[in-house]
């Protein structure tokens, strides 16, 4: 009976354990949430109730924040870095895979250890070397960037499914018939789609959240969503309800492509991680 | 249709030899099986006729035309994998319909050579599903059926079956020789399994180390092989190999007891193969020799008895009604039409006049 009692006991602190944490994990996204449907008086104040608005999200996408072509150019930027992204990392990926290179596993480990490099190091480089050729401020100087720093990502996460693909299967597609490309476009392709899949999504959130670079090299015209964030400390104070307002917009397709990728995301990170 | 020649056929890693400078003509329409223990080279040697793995030296040609520099899809083969080697994300209809299509078959031929092959092999009734939703075998069946939708000048076959459990093997090593009667295409297949090798070869190649040891049909592997390792290798139980020499036309195993007469001159160190089924139990003091029972196993169909002659174990088989305990001495008759004399050193067979 005792023993009984101690389980439940356990489950019962087991219980209030993943509610702590889930509380201190959501809090600071409550508290966005919320701010974002109060007015700038409610801000304030730490009411749990209140009568929500949605002149926030307006106000945001009108002068002088115009949050819209910031949202534009988020969008273009992180599509457009995943469109390159995922097809250059696939084919490299696949060489690392299936090919004995010279010297394969010291560009493994620069690719892998360019991860490792801090931004702020690199950035100065990055803002000459675009100065000079005058990529400041445009959006595909901001997509060269955001490929620098997804690439050796998406060829490690890649080449972990491709890895996994039994080196059988496409031997028999050769033996069939099969050219090498036809291989890769038959076989290999979408053996891998979750893991490209889950590799884009995890490009596209990198390169959508990505703030340092973004201030740096940008100040008008390519301005992104997070630098976009800064505009809502004015004269008249920090305009949180404001800024809530835009998290929220940012954040929203974080949580969609989150409920897309949940099936895939275990199998892809064990299978990027363990091969 | 074709026959399959490799000429100084090798293949090296660095120091380590896969395949060492090996000949063999495999003729048209011929069920050649190449058989070894694992490590041998019998499956590079078959990766290098697909094209899959490049020879360091020598050449391969198929039909008469040099495949060296031929890629694997322009050698005009089909190929059984061991673990099948299907395609996971296809129904079992596109994994067959898979060599005809990358090799633009009409459309509208397609589904009557899928459905003939799927027939052939019994899989009509799964062709919508996918692979992981099949059993080994049936897995296995598709893999046959994706091989013969097409009619390729050569088979390859590499172990099978090796992934199916001991009652399917039977079952599909049937299989695989009724449709290879049916097809009559040049195949070659690499076991390590020598009953697979028995029952579907017309000539069986044993390698070792790299090295064919012997070329021949089943009988002759089996009745008279060409060394010390064939003969061990072949056959269940293994072939006795009694170590001793010849004195006199007798062959005596070490420690001195004479076993058997024998038509070979006289050698200090010489090694006796004989099969257990070229020994027969009889009365004590009846037989070539007597020996004690070391330990007695009834097998169902026959009984295997293993006896003391000096330090050696030696196995005999006896009728399935054959009763023995150890430690009991029994006669053994040696059947003289099948002795066969090994050199010790080199392994290699001394062959002698009325010898086997």
């Amino acid at each position: 009976m005792s023993g009984i009692r101690v389980r439940r006991f356990l489950a019962a602190v087991r219980a209030a354990l993943v509610v702590i944490a889930i509380f201190v994990m959501l809090i600071p996204i409550i508290w966005i949430f919320l701010a974002a449907f109060k007015n700038h008086v409610d801000v304030y104040q730490l009411k749990l109730f209140f009568t929500p608005t949605l002149d926030n999200f307006a106000t945001v996408f009108e002068p002088p924040y115009l949050l819209g072509p910031k949202l534009l150019n988020s969008t273009l930027v992180a599509l457009a870095t995943v469109a390159v992204a995922i097809p250059v990392a696939t084919m490299a990926a696949y060489g690392f895979s299936r090919f004995r290179l010279i010297g394969e596993t010291a560009m493994l480990v620069v690719i892998l250890a360019t991860q490792f490099v801090p931004a702020v190091v690199i950035i100065l480089p990055f803002f000459v070397m675009f100065r000079d050729i005058g990529l400041l401020d445009t959006r595909i100087g901001l997509i060269l960037v955001n490929l620098a720093i997804v690439m050796p990502f998406a060829i490690w996460m890649i080449k972990g499914f491709i890895d996994g693909i039994p080196l059988d299967t496409e031997e028999a597609a050769m033996v069939d018939g099969s050219s090498r490309l036809g291989v890769i476009r038959d076989i290999v392709l979408p053996m891998a789609a979750p893991g490209l899949l889950t590799a884009g999504i995890f490009c596209f959130i990198i390169a959508w959240n990505e703030f340092l670079f973004a201030l740096i090299l940008t100040n008008k015209h390519s301005v992104t969503l997070p630098i976009g964030l800064a505009l809502f400390k004015g004269e008249e104070g920090d305009l949180w309800n404001l800024l809530s307002a835009a998290g929220i917009i940012i954040m929203a397709p974080m949580f969609v492509l989150a409920l897309i990728i949940r099936e895939y995301f275990v199998r892809g990170m064990t299978m990027g991680a363990v091969r | 249709m074709a026959e399959v020649v490799l000429t100084n056929l090798t293949k090296r890693w660095g120091p380590a030899v896969g395949v060492d400078n090996q000949s063999l003509r495999v003729e048209d329409r011929e069920f050649l099986v190449l058989l070894g223990p694992s490590g041998c080279g019998k499956t590079t040697t078959m990766r290098m006729i697909a094209g899959l793995d490049e020879p360091t030296a020598g050449d391969i040609h198929i039909g008469g035309r040099r495949v060296n520099d031929d890629l694997p899809k322009d050698r005009d083969i089909a190929m059984v994998f061991q673990n099948y080697g299907l395609y996971p994300h296809m129904t079992v209809f596109d994994n067959i319909a898979y060599p005809l299509k990358v090799r633009g078959t009409p459309k509208s031929e397609i589904p009557k050579r899928v459905g003939r092959a799927a027939e052939q092999v019994e899989l009509t009734g799964f062709l919508d599903r996918k692979p992981k939703a099949l059993s080994g075998g049936q897995r296995q069946r598709v893999a046959l059926a994706r091989a013969i939708v097409r009619t390729p000048k050569v088979f390859l076959m590499d172990e099978p079956l090796s992934n199916l459990d001991a009652k399917l093997r039977v079952t599909m090593r049937g299989e695989i020789k009724r449709l290879s009667r049916e097809l009559r295409v040049t195949t070659i297949y690499v076991t390590h399994d020598q009953v697979e090798a028995m029952t579907l070869a017309d000539r069986v190649a044993v390698m070792k180390d790299g090295v064919i040891q012997q070329l021949g049909t089943p009988d002759e592997i089996y009745d008279d092989p060409a060394n010390m390792f064939v003969a061990g290798f072949i056959g269940s139980p293994a072939m006795n190999l009694i170590s001793g020499s010849v004195r006199g036309g007798v062959f005596l195993a070490d420690g001195g007891a004479a076993l058997v007469r024998i038509g070979a001159p006289d050698l200090d160190r010489a090694v006796l193969g004989v099969r257990a089924d070229d020994l027969r139990p009889v009365g004590k003091g009846t037989g070539d020799v007597d020996a004690a029972v070391h330990v007695f196993e009834n097998l169902g169909e026959s009984t295997l008895l293993t006896l003391r002659i000096g330090e050696q174990r030696v196995m005999a088989r006896g009728g399935r009604h054959e009763r023995k305990k150890p430690d009991e001495v029994v006669g053994v008759t040696f059947n003289a039409d099948h002795l066969h004399l090994f050199d010790p050193e080199s392994g290699a067979r001394v062959r002698f006049r009325g010898g086997g």
